[in-house]
């Protein structure tokens, strides 16, 4: 039923390039040389957060701190395999992406953990570091009420998160 | 901050895993975990590819512009002390704009630009309303369209990368009427504590 999406949303963007006149083939290799940039630069991240997440999983540790977890999960709706990605989302978006992939590697993209994980990286942001970057920048040192609010927000698309994709 | 996440991380998994004499599943699990990390990013680095050249082609076309103009009366009414087609309100137009488009490089520098722009409290050390609400719009993502979690998913080898982008999309703006909400509350709360 998604599979017109994505080839759709491509087909708007070119589209958008055409009807302006944007020599689209010289700007899509300036952009693919940014995403492959990208990739690169994401890579010792994905290599810190995989490897901690190996240890944590060899060592029982995981196991051991999600069935802790798991009743009060199960009660809020939220799969318990996708708990990792929503624990580090606020901290880190490369490690996010990390914890993401580890999440699909074990259940698989398509199962509810994997769909929920999956929605829950695109339902926040990296709030301490945007908090810090943004505030350094205009020079303000008390952040007042925006950490809360952030962290309501946060808390709140993990849990939509959950349980939109029971529903959808 | 993330200093203390990834020290925890790996020292709980090493200490636990030690006590528990599992060293042999600790040595094979790190080795895998960081090959993995390298294969992974190859593979990711064609979605990237293709989804930023397509992005590069968006921009070029002046959606951005387009997406910025749009977005000027939500402004007005989410940030009331900042005059409309002030500087400041520009800057965080186009930021948002970006952000929604998914150009998070364009949206950082903008972003940074708005903070220095907007009105200041007395107490230049303070965050100001209007740079709470600033930072909470931008720590809850508005993106209308994950790619990178696209790329992820159809590098896992779903048979439906692209289910998610409506759950996402509805999730994302649960997250940001929560976010704008909640910073209204405790501006309002904060004010009668006489802060």
């Amino acid at each position: 039923m998604n599979d017109w999406v994505v080839p759709a949303i491509l087909l708007l963007m070119l589209l958008c390039g055409l009807v302006r006149r944007v020599q689209v083939y010289d700007v899509f290799l300036e952009g693919a040389r940014a995403g492959l940039r990208t990739a690169w630069d994401v890579l010792p991240c994905l290599t810190a957060m995989l490897a901690a997440v190996a240890l944590l999983t060899a060592s029982g540790a995981m196991e051991a701190l999600l069935s802790g977890l798991a009743p009060a999960l199960q009660r809020l709706g939220v799969p318990e395999g996708a708990l990792p990605v929503l624990l580090i989302r606020p901290f880190s978006g490369s490690a996010t992406m990390a914890m993401l992939e580890n999440t699909l590697a074990i259940y698989g993209p398509d199962s509810p953990e994997g769909r929920t994980a999956s929605v829950m990286m695109g339902s926040s942001e990296t709030i301490f570091y945007t908090v810090s970057l943004y505030l350094a920048a205009a020079g303000v040192r008390r952040a007042r009420h925006a950490i809360p609010a952030a962290l309501l927000a946060w808390l709140a698309g993990g849990l939509a998160s959950a349980w939109l994709c029971r529903w959808l | 901050m993330m200093n203390i996440v990834w020290a925890g991380m790996c020292f709980v998994g090493l200490a636990w895993g030690l006590a528990q004499g599992r060293g042999a599943a600790l040595t094979e699990g790190a080795l895998t975990a960081v090959m993995d990390a390298v294969s992974l990013s190859i593979r990711l680095a064609g979605g990237f590819a293709l989804w930023n050249g397509m992005l590069a082609i968006l921009e070029k076309s002046g959606a951005l512009r387009a997406l910025t103009r749009a977005l000027s009366p939500v402004l007005r009414r989410l940030f009331r002390g900042v005059p409309a087609d002030s500087p400041a309100q520009e800057a965080m137009a186009m930021n948002m704009a970006a952000n929604m488009l998914g150009l998070g490089n364009a949206a950082t520098p903008m972003g940074l630009r708005a903070m220095r722009l907007l009105p200041r409290e007395a107490d230049a050390a303070r965050a100001s309303d209007a740079m709470c609400m600033f930072l909470v719009v931008n720590a809850s993502s508005i993106q209308l369209f994950p790619s990178s979690v696209i790329a992820l998913r159809a590098a896992a080898g779903s048979a439906e990368p692209a289910s998610i982008v409506l759950p996402s999309l509805l999730a994302t703006t649960v997250s940001t009427a929560v976010g704008i909400a909640a910073c209204k509350a405790l501006e309002r709360w904060g004010r009668r504590r006489g802060e």
